[in-house]
């Protein structure tokens, strides 16, 4: 609880398709941040939020937050590989793109060819500085029992690079999962931990 | 220097009268043009005036001292006049009437604009096509009323502008110039009034009646649609709007300066002109004819012409605030009150003791700077993402049955705006809650036919849809009202509403049924299964075709609470030539292939795309019941 004094403030945008449960993974850092003992502060988009839209949910934590948003972010989490390349703009140098980048639901637009979905994300991140951190979050959330939890999926991969403890993570998916869909939640969010914790240690 | 007066209107009177007094029928003088100089009450002036500037459709609720404005068009040729059952509905159907291409005015009292303040705060995005011209009457010392009110308020808050005439000849010629002003600036216009210029009478010389121009309609959702995504662009053109009409105010001729003999301006509007006049027939005054968006640059320049400076203004400081604001000294509210009306007497009791009183240092005006507007959005080299119907949403039916009639459709607040969007293409409007049932009927009486239908969810009807349904019933209307009933409110995430019965804390009330609520109000009403395509689309065939005002209420419930997967669509690829049916019902789960449709895992199994595909490409396999999660 202690690595809370002195940090910056330091912001996640989390970044979906409208439905994907961006709201309810907001949620979840949202109290995982606050379990750390830091000062949190969150800004959504509610109304159309679950009609297929681009969804950005904000969440800012630090010793001292004023501003619910910021143009720029630190880490960018995304649920789908679109969002991905939309969440890399908010991203600078050293930044960090969580991305579940098996997901790919194409827009109306698309569909229409009216316009192209985007390609190479990893090009795309590599000339801005930024580290991807690519997870299968859907395969992942099938294991767990439903490919619906790609959003918690995500965020327990995320979790493995977001400096809180392990214990904050667990009281967050207590508090704000609800319990009838929390087990599957919970399976989710380890899949994803320990899917990118893995890869970390491969790594280093 | 000074601007020239416009050869006063009641200079003209005079010499018409000089020239052709005393006809033997004694119904007074008639000028050039052959016409009757009436003798009007303010109201009757401007239901005159809105017939000689060529507007077809008249619309209010009655309220004193409001009420005469459309009984008198309601006698007159040329225009057709409606009581509506409130003055948001009246509002509304004025927007329909002028959107189809009609000069239309719609009138009510002060507080009736509290009523009409939702369908007006985003008709100044959308602006107008015929003219609109909206007439709030108000009434300093409640001869009549609850409270009391100043409508110029309105005029600021919805950043339209104002015309406010001071007698009666002003009332019947203001509404030719607001309906110019209405069609050139595409906004809606407000003419204010007040008790002593509403009832009270005048001589009003006729003029030549007005051709208004041909408009026609032209389907448009940017301007139209007031979703987010063009409501921010509108905002800018209002934001726009209102610096250009300040320009306007600026050279209009309905704003005067008049020359005096002392050393002693005042600024004054409407009706509180005439006790100005009456109480210092020598002092300078600047009559404001067009009192909102207020001229600065005439203002500081009348300052400059006299040492002091007064505002005479019924109920609220609006003018003086702006004096202030310019950095002027001003003789305002501390002198003349607050409340109630004015007469000549309490003007000169007030400013007497000024007359004489030392002036004031001078001091030069400081404008405002221009205003900062957000830069434009810089377009995205990435696709966009809109917000789309549900896959499994089936009410995507009834837009999908709609698009084959040839009706303009007026959707309303809530999911089913995003019928609007492509490839759906299922709307043409949306102003605010509850406005799409009067916007029809408003735009099939001015085009006396059935040429549009309303769109409206079960929420939304019970919000303010209802009052709509009825006045368009009570007027004899021609329509067709698509009520798409999920039983929810969706939109905000499933909250309850008088059809659903449900409560805040979930527990069940009393249901309302939407069919038996038509039939009470004996309006012709046909529920069906939204799930039942066929239905639907022989339903609206045969409303269409039916003369009168007809409901039908398509019931499914919102397909994220029920989140079921009925069954599994399989697609023939040897039967699919890719002609497009299934992907112009806008479902997120048709994606096209190269050569033919795929569907993905979002697929709820609804079934409409097979109903729609021509060549039997695609089979709808039901899932066995097993109650897994999907």
């Amino acid at each position: 609880m202690s690595a809370a004094v002195s940090r910056p403030v330091t912001t996640v945008c989390l970044m979906g398709v409208g439905g994907q449960g961006i709201l309810l993974a907001a949620s979840v850092l949202s109290e995982a941040a606050s379990a750390d003992g830091l000062m949190v502060k969150a800004s959504e988009i509610h109304g159309m939020a679950q009609r297929g839209g681009s969804v950005v949910s904000t969440v800012r934590f630090g010793e001292r937050v004023h501003s619910p948003v910021s143009k720029r972010a630190d880490y960018v989490l995304a649920t789908e590989l679109l969002e991905g390349h939309r969440g890399l703009r908010l991203l600078g140098d050293g930044g960090t793109l969580v991305c579940a980048v098996s997901t790919v639901i194409p827009p109306g637009s698309v569909l229409r060819r009216e316009e192209q979905y985007p390609a190479d994300l990893a090009a795309e991140a590599a000339a801005r500085g930024v580290r991807i951190v690519a997870v299968d979050a859907e395969a992942l959330a099938r294991e767990a029992g439903t490919a619906k939890a790609v959003n918690v999926a995500l965020l327990g991969a995320a979790s493995a690079v977001l400096p809180f403890a392990a214990s904050s993570w667990d009281a967050a998916l207590e508090r704000a999962v609800p319990a009838k869909i929390r087990a599957v939640n919970q399976r989710a969010f380890a899949l994803g931990r320990g899917a990118v914790a893995d890869e970390v240690t491969q790594a280093g | 220097m000074l601007s020239n007066r416009i050869l006063s209107c009641s200079d003209e009177l005079l010499q018409d009268s000089k020239r052709t007094n005393d006809r033997p029928d004694g119904k007074g003088a008639v000028n050039r043009a052959g016409m009757d100089t009436l003798f009007l009450m303010g109201n009757e002036a401007i239901g005159y005036g809105a017939v000689r500037a060529g507007a077809g459709f008249a619309c209010a609720y009655p309220g004193t001292p409001s009420t005469e404005i459309l009984e008198t068009a309601a006698t007159l040729e040329g225009i057709r006049a409606e009581w509506c059952v409130n003055e948001k509905v009246a509002l509304e159907t004025a927007v329909g009437a002028c959107r189809a291409g009609v000069r239309s005015i719609v009138s009510m009292k002060h507080v009736g604009l509290n009523v009409a303040a939702d369908p007006l705060l985003t008709l100044t995005e959308t602006g107008v096509n015929a003219g609109l011209v909206i007439v709030s009457a108000d009434d300093p010392s409640m001869a009549s009323s609850q409270n009391e009110q100043d409508s110029r308020n309105y005029a600021r808050f919805a950043k339209i502008p104002m015309l406010e005439p001071s007698d009666s000849q002003e009332a019947y010629d203001f509404v030719a110039e607001a309906f110019a002003l209405s069609e050139e600036f595409d906004t809606p216009v407000l003419l204010r009034s007040s008790t002593k210029l509403s009832h009270g009478r005048g001589q009003v010389l006729q003029r030549e009646r007005v051709e208004p121009p041909q408009v026609e309609y032209v389907k448009d959702i940017t301007k139209h649609l007031m979703v987010p995504q063009w409501a921010r662009l509108r905002t800018r053109f209002m934001l726009e709007r209102l610096v250009r009409l300040r320009e306007r105010a600026e050279e209009s001729p309905l704003n005067v300066i008049e020359p005096g003999t002392v050393d002693f301006g005042i600024i004054t509007s409407g009706v509180a002109y005439q006790y100005v006049k009456e109480a210092f027939p020598d002092v300078w005054v600047l009559k404001l004819g067009m009192s909102w968006p207020h001229p600065w640059r005439k203002i500081a320049e009348f300052s400059g012409q006299v040492s002091r400076l007064a505002v005479v203004e019924e109920l609220d400081p609006i003018i003086e605030e702006t004096v202030r604001m310019l950095g002027l000294p001003v003789i305002g509210k501390a002198a003349i009150p607050a409340d109630g009306e004015l007469d000549q007497d309490m003007v000169c009791e007030a400013l007497a003791p000024y007359l004489d009183a030392p002036a004031p240092e001078r001091r030069q005006p400081v404008f405002p700077p221009a205003q900062r507007l957000r830069p434009p959005a810089q377009a995205e080299d990435l696709p966009v993402r809109l917000p789309v119907l549900c896959p499994g949403c089936r009410h995507r039916s009834v837009f999908t049955a709609l698009k084959r009639q040839k009706l303009a459709a007026h959707g309303d607040i809530g999911c089913y705006m995003l019928g609007a969007d492509p490839p759906l293409d299922a709307l043409d409007s949306s102003l605010c809650m509850g406005a799409s049932i009067g916007m029809m009927a408003g735009f099939n009486e001015a085009l006396g036919r059935k040429a549009s239908a309303a769109v409206i969810g079960d929420s939304t009807f019970f919000h303010s849809g209802i009052t709509g349904l009825i006045s368009a019933a009570y007027n004899e209307a021609e329509g067709l009202v698509l009520i798409l009933d999920n039983r929810t409110t969706a939109m905000t995430g499933h909250q309850g509403n008088p059809g659903s019965g449900v409560r805040p804390d979930m527990t069940e009330g009393p249901s309302i049924d939407i069919q038996a609520l038509c039939d009470g109000v004996n309006v012709r009403c046909t529920t069906i299964d939204a799930k039942d395509y066929g239905a639907i689309v022989e339903a609206i065939k045969t409303e269409v075709a039916t003369p009168g005002l007809g409901v039908i209420v398509a019931e499914a419930p919102c397909a994220l609470l029920v989140r079921e997967k009925s069954g599994t669509v399989l697609v023939d690829d040897e039967r699919c030539n890719l002609c497009g049916l299934c992907l112009a019902i806008g479902c997120p789960s048709i994606v096209p292939e190269e050569d033919t449709v795929r569907i993905t895992d979002s697929c709820t199994g609804c079934g409409l795309c097979v109903e729609v595909c021509k060549r039997g490409a695609l089979t709808l396999e039901p899932t066995p019941v097993t109650g897994g999660v999907r």
